[in-house]
């Protein structure tokens, strides 16, 4: 085909693309993961039973302030890297910031604790199922995301899939913490940050792979 | 630069509102400034032409993902050199030499010739079968692409994409196959 009649042919069936639509894209994947998730979540492992009181402490909103502050940043960012041509600029520093607040956290509480606490401030009564819980609810969460960001044009493919993995492993946990009764600073920032970056590990794995296109 | 930013993002921002005439001037545009930035950048044994005619389809199809606040030209020039690198790495595979039998150097003439005739029915077989079929519909039976569109439930775009690289495809199998299957014959 002459690219002049290949130029004909594309403008000749234009379509309407409307603003945003590729914003919706990665929100709808995220969503529709995020849905499966849920129902894994509470079909599996459940919502802890004392949720109604657990919603009136503050290391309950503390959780989810960390795990969604995270998924918001890891979102755009991933947006970011599905566009091409787009700077990440000060989100490199923006999407550190939710760990490092997390971290900080972490280490105050255990300056104030006493040495023999700290084993059960960092190991709570979870540690070894924690971050394989978070990582088995992201799959389906990864599976959107990457599916989103395969229709749009990631110039970056295994960062891309970093990100969008980022992402979903951030909205795993805020789900999982509906279920996880611990409240110790250190075990969230240790074990549930692992399981987001299992998750994170494996979108970059499968985003070398899968983010290609032509 | 400026001003031809401002040109182009306004072809563009047109053309996602789904006005043809200036879509078709912006591709227009940015297929000659392909042409030439390929041109002189591809090595000896790759198509420029194939390498613009991917990246405006490219352009095309993922035109969702321009940022309308981003700069045009940043994003263009991000798909072409995508492109640029997907093919260099592709074509680093079709450059490596098949290793055959002496017969490849020392065939009998003609043998190439016969086969001509009969490659064609069994290369289309390595196509997928949705495009074995239009490509059956578009460039044997002749019908339109519309058409064609029509009779598989695709969109007419859809139809010219896949008949592009179904073809392009056909092309790469015959220049891959041929020596191999003169081999084979012997």
């Amino acid at each position: 085909m002459k690219t002049d009649d290949l130029i004909q042919s594309l403008a000749a069936d234009l379509k309407p693309v409307g603003r945003g639509a590729a914003s919706r894209r990665i929100a709808l994947g995220l969503g529709l993961g995020a849905a499966v998730s849920v129902v894994l979540m509470v079909l599996w492992i459940g919502v802890r039973p004392d949720l109604a009181q657990a919603l009136k402490t503050s290391m309950f909103w503390m959780k989810f302030a960390y795990a969604g502050l995270a998924a918001l940043l890891l979102a755009l960012a991933t947006s970011r890297l599905s566009r091409p041509g787009a700077r990440l600029g000060g989100l490199v520093v923006a999407v550190a910031l939710p760990f490092v607040l997390m971290g900080t956290m972490a280490g105050i509480r255990l300056a104030m604790a006493a040495r023999d606490a700290w084993h059960g401030l960092i190991m709570g009564a979870s540690a070894h199922n924690c971050p394989w819980c978070i990582f088995i609810i992201g799959l389906p969460l990864l599976a959107g995301a990457i599916w989103a960001v395969r229709g749009l044009a990631p110039t970056r493919p295994t960062l891309a899939g970093l990100m969008a993995g980022g992402a979903a492993g951030a909205l795993a946990t805020l789900i999982y913490s509906f279920h996880c009764d611990e409240t110790a600073a250190p075990f969230v920032a240790i074990w549930y940050t692992l399981g987001m970056a299992l998750v994170a590990t494996l979108g970059a794995a499968v985003g070398g792979r899968l983010l290609r296109w032509r | 630069m400026d001003e031809i930013e401002a040109r182009l993002r306004g072809l563009m921002l047109a053309g996602l509102a789904g006005q043809a005439a200036p879509y078709r001037q912006l591709l227009d545009e940015l297929g000659g400034r392909l042409r030439a930035y390929y041109g002189r950048r591809v090595p000896p044994g790759l198509d420029v032409e194939d390498l613009v005619q991917e990246t405006l389809i490219a352009v095309h199809t993922r035109r969702a993902s321009y940022d309308t606040a981003q700069p045009f030209t940043a994003w263009a020039y991000a798909i072409a050199r995508y492109k640029l690198i997907d093919a260099l790495r592709r074509s680093r595979a079709h450059l490596r030499a098949p290793a055959e039998a002496a017969e490849a150097l020392f065939v009998e003439p003609g043998a190439e010739a016969a086969m001509a005739g009969r490659d064609l029915s069994r290369m289309l077989a390595k196509l997928p079968k949705r495009t074995q079929a239009l490509i059956r519909d578009v460039r044997i039976e002749g019908l339109s692409m519309r058409e064609a569109a029509d009779k598989h439930g695709m969109t007419e775009t859809a139809v010219k994409v896949a008949v592009h690289r179904g073809l392009k495809a056909l092309g790469a199998e015959y220049a891959a196959a041929k020596p191999r299957e003169v081999v084979d014959e012997d």
